[in-house]
């Protein structure tokens, strides 16, 4: 027992001193930070007022009343608020529309730069566009999803108004039946309120995910590497005059997995702190308090994070040890990616699995994924994070990995045992399995 | 003399296509130094890796200290230098070699004491917080020597302890060896030099294509070959020599190394014909000395592979 607490003293040791585990340590959340807000970033590219040229050639009015509804949008509200649009309106027939429409298109463009007639778009409202609703949109800033909805529901909401209006319906009572309703959504576990909106439990979920996968896939592959590592450096044989195979196996396999537990709770660390001064930070790094809000990253509640921490710990033994039995099979790296493809894919799948989920967690696949030990370490806490996991699923997962982890480890101190004093060939399939038997 | 240390009975191992250990027997007695010699490709290497349990024979068996327990079980009691040298690379070198003693079950900072102490015998105390891979060569074969010693054992295996060392280090590491069989303490090593072997072993045993050729102590392989020897060194007219050599009245075989050489003199033969024949003809000599046999010398007439001797063409046939 001592012996594998110096091996796993060894590996963990080796590994959190190096620069490369700093670096990574220091990277990753600013590269998931990068990946959260830079999308936020561009997607709120419509925060700035949008100068609209409304060509009418309707000939039935229809160009004022969208005009002032376009006036009376506004980016965020109370004092703050700014008009969200800057509409002019343009009459035009259907003799001259086409004319008078492109030489307002010809004067769009990147209009920030530009003078007084630059328009990021240009509106045109046509002799049909009150009955069908039909109506087009030229502009720079077609591209955002966001921005063209909210463009469409305001000009809804005009059209809507000048239809009851034509139908009699009385100015104010149109203002009050067209007020919106303004949702928040809230996410309920076992019939508590957890204080998370609902975009903040798909963020989580997400980044937990994310950290997942590359922590089990990194630091199970390093595993592989350094198995391999002894082997080239011949201190293998050192090694097993003193200690059993199992012992190597386990000591490498905790070791690594600890460093790895050491990274994630640096990471998780920071997402707290990131989460309770989230708006703060979002402040120092230019972005708007409504992009900021979108994106905070939630407080991680504590269940969530036993349930996480778990998961990781089973999820990377199981795949730690499959991994240091590919690399002691193998005397090159190269060689042993022929092998490991098959372990990586097993991965990724879980990972993928994990995108299905987010929209289903309750469902079939994802209930039955959480239950197969390749890949529940991926399905079960994402499932955990979006909703109400049954306790007894949760047992019955975590039984199955555990059941699962021992007959990875049995498996792979097999191949251990006869594999890390192998050079020269790679073993035949028929070979491995005379190894794993005798 | 008290049971063996090791003791290695009727075992062969065959690799894919070659015999490389064929039904050999040795017996290690307890306390002094044994030699294990033999060409490249004898089976040295295979025969201390069977003795370590890395490698399994496919017949026979292996004992240590005449205990039931493999060599893994008995680890604390065994030290190790395996042929093909390795470290990490990346660890610090007091590091590393409180690792090995942690494995082998000795406590963290008696490790540490140790490892301090044998850094400082071995010259290189100021290494002890430099990377393995700082190291020359022969800094990091005496790293990995001290990781074999640290938990004083009472076996010690070392495959080819002195390739790769220059004369000061390899002068340093023969002291520790020679001092560890003086504590009584055991040590096994293999080697292919001979005139290291015969200062240093108190027995030997040659092996040749995975086969025992001779053993005992030296004295006794020695007389074993039997003969009466003589070494000569030249000095000038080495050519007028030749004649006299080559005659097989007078000479069995000869090792011939240019300026000097090391013959066996035919039966029934006298130093003192050579002497005169040698002196009739008007060689130089510098040397002439009636002598035991080198090891070297028993090596090449039992295994006959050393491609410097010239055997004569007479009795090549008699001396295989």
């Amino acid at each position: 027992m001592n012996k594998t607490l110096a091996v796993i003293r060894r590996e963990y040791v080796e590994r959190v001193r190096t620069k490369a585990f700093l670096i990574s340590t220091l990277l990753l959340p600013v590269f998931m930070l990068a990946m959260a807000v830079l999308p936020a970033l561009l997607m709120s590219g419509g925060d700035h007022t949008s100068r609209v040229a409304v060509v009418d050639a309707s000939g039935s009015g229809l160009g004022q009343p969208v005009l002032t509804t376009l006036d009376a949008a506004t980016i965020g509200d109370g004092k703050t608020a700014r008009p969200r649009y800057e509409a002019m309106l343009f009459p035009a027939d259907a003799a001259n529309l086409a004319q008078v429409r492109d030489g307002l298109i010809a004067k769009s463009g990147f209009a920030k730069g530009k003078g007084r007639d630059g328009w990021d778009g240009v509106l045109v409202l046509d002799a049909d566009t009150l009955s069908s609703g039909k109506l087009r949109y030229y502009g720079d800033d077609v591209g955002s999803p966001e921005g063209m909805n909210r463009l469409q529901r305001e000009i809804s909401k005009a059209l809507a108004g000048v239809r009851l209006a034509k139908a009699g319906v009385d100015q104010s009572l149109v203002a009050k039946a067209m007020a919106p309703a303004d949702m928040d959504t809230a996410k309920v576990t076992d019939g508590k309120l957890t204080g998370q909106s609902g975009e903040a439990s798909f963020a989580l979920a997400y980044a937990m995910g994310f950290l997942l996968y590359i922590a089990i896939i990194s630091y199970g592959s390093r595993t592989l590497t350094s198995v391999i590592e002894e082997k080239n450096s011949r201190i293998m044989e050192v090694l097993t005059s003193s200690l059993t195979p199992f012992q190597m196996l386990m000591g490498k396999v905790l070791g690594v997995g600890l460093a790895g537990l050491t990274q994630m709770g640096i990471w998780v660390g920071t997402a707290f702190v990131l989460g309770s001064q989230g708006p703060h930070l979002a402040g120092a790094f230019g972005m708007g308090a409504a992009a900021a809000g979108k994106f905070a990253i939630p407080s991680m509640p504590p269940a969530l994070l036993v349930v996480f921490l778990l998961y990781f710990a089973l999820g990377f033994l199981i795949y730690g040890s499959l991994y240091a039995a590919i690399g002691a099979m193998c005397n090159t790296i190269q060689e042993a990616q022929q092998y490991a493809v098959f372990v990586t894919m097993s991965i990724l799948v879980g990972f993928m699995a994990m995108f299905g989920l987010i929209n289903d967690p309750s469902g079939a696949l994802g209930t039955t994924m959480s239950f197969i030990p390749f890949f529940a370490p991926f399905t079960m806490p994402v499932r955990w994070s979006m909703t109400a996991v049954p306790p007894l699923q949760l047992a019955l997962s975590l039984g199955l990995m555990v059941l699962g982890l021992m007959a990875c480890v049995w498996f792979a101190a097999r191949i251990y045992r006869t594999g890390i004093l192998m050079y020269g060939k790679k073993p035949t399939w028929g070979e491995l399995w005379r190894w794993i038997r005798a | 003399m008290s049971a063996s240390s090791v003791s290695v009975e009727a075992v062969t191992k065959r690799f894919a296509g070659h015999v490389a250990v064929s039904d050999l027997s040795l017996q290690v007695p307890s306390g002094g130094i044994y030699g294990l010699l033999g060409p490249n490709g004898a089976g040295k290497s295979t025969t201390i890796r069977l003795i370590m349990s890395i490698l399994q024979p496919d017949e026979g068996r292996i004992a240590l200290f005449g205990a039931s327990g493999n060599s893994r079980d008995l680890s604390a009691r065994i030290g190790y230098l395996p042929e093909e040298r390795g470290l990490y690379k990346k660890m610090k070198v007091l590091d590393h070699l409180v690792f090995l003693g942690e494995v082998k079950g000795i406590a963290r900072n008696d490790a540490r004491k140790r490892a301090l102490d044998w850094l400082e015998r071995l010259d290189i105390g100021d290494w002890a917080q430099k990377k393995v891979e700082d190291l020359s060569k022969g800094m990091q074969q005496k790293v990995q020597f001290a990781g074999a010693l640290l938990h004083e054992p009472e076996l010690v295996i070392l495959d080819e302890p002195f390739s790769g060392l220059d004369p000061i280090n390899a002068q340093t590491m023969k002291d520790i060896v020679v001092e560890i069989a003086a504590s009584g303490r055991t040590v096994l090593f293999s080697t292919h030099v001979m005139e290291q072997a015969e200062r240093m072993c108190d027995r030997v045993a040659i092996i040749a294509r995975g086969k025992l050729v001779v053993d005992g102590t030296v004295a006794q392989v020695k007389a074993d070959f039997g003969g009466r020897h003589v070494a000569l060194g030249f000095s000038h007219d080495r050519e007028r020599a030749n004649a006299v050599l080559a005659d097989p009245r007078l000479i069995a075989r000869l090792d011939d190394y240019g300026a000097s050489a090391e013959l066996k003199m035919a039966d029934g033969a006298d130093p003192e014909q050579l002497l005169a024949a040698l002196v009739s003809a008007g060689v130089g000599l510098r040397r002439f000395e009636v002598v035991e046999p080198s090891l070297h010398a028993i090596f090449v007439a039992k295994v006959g592979v050393d491609p410097d001797a010239t055997p004569l063409p007479a009795v090549a046939g008699a001396a295989a």
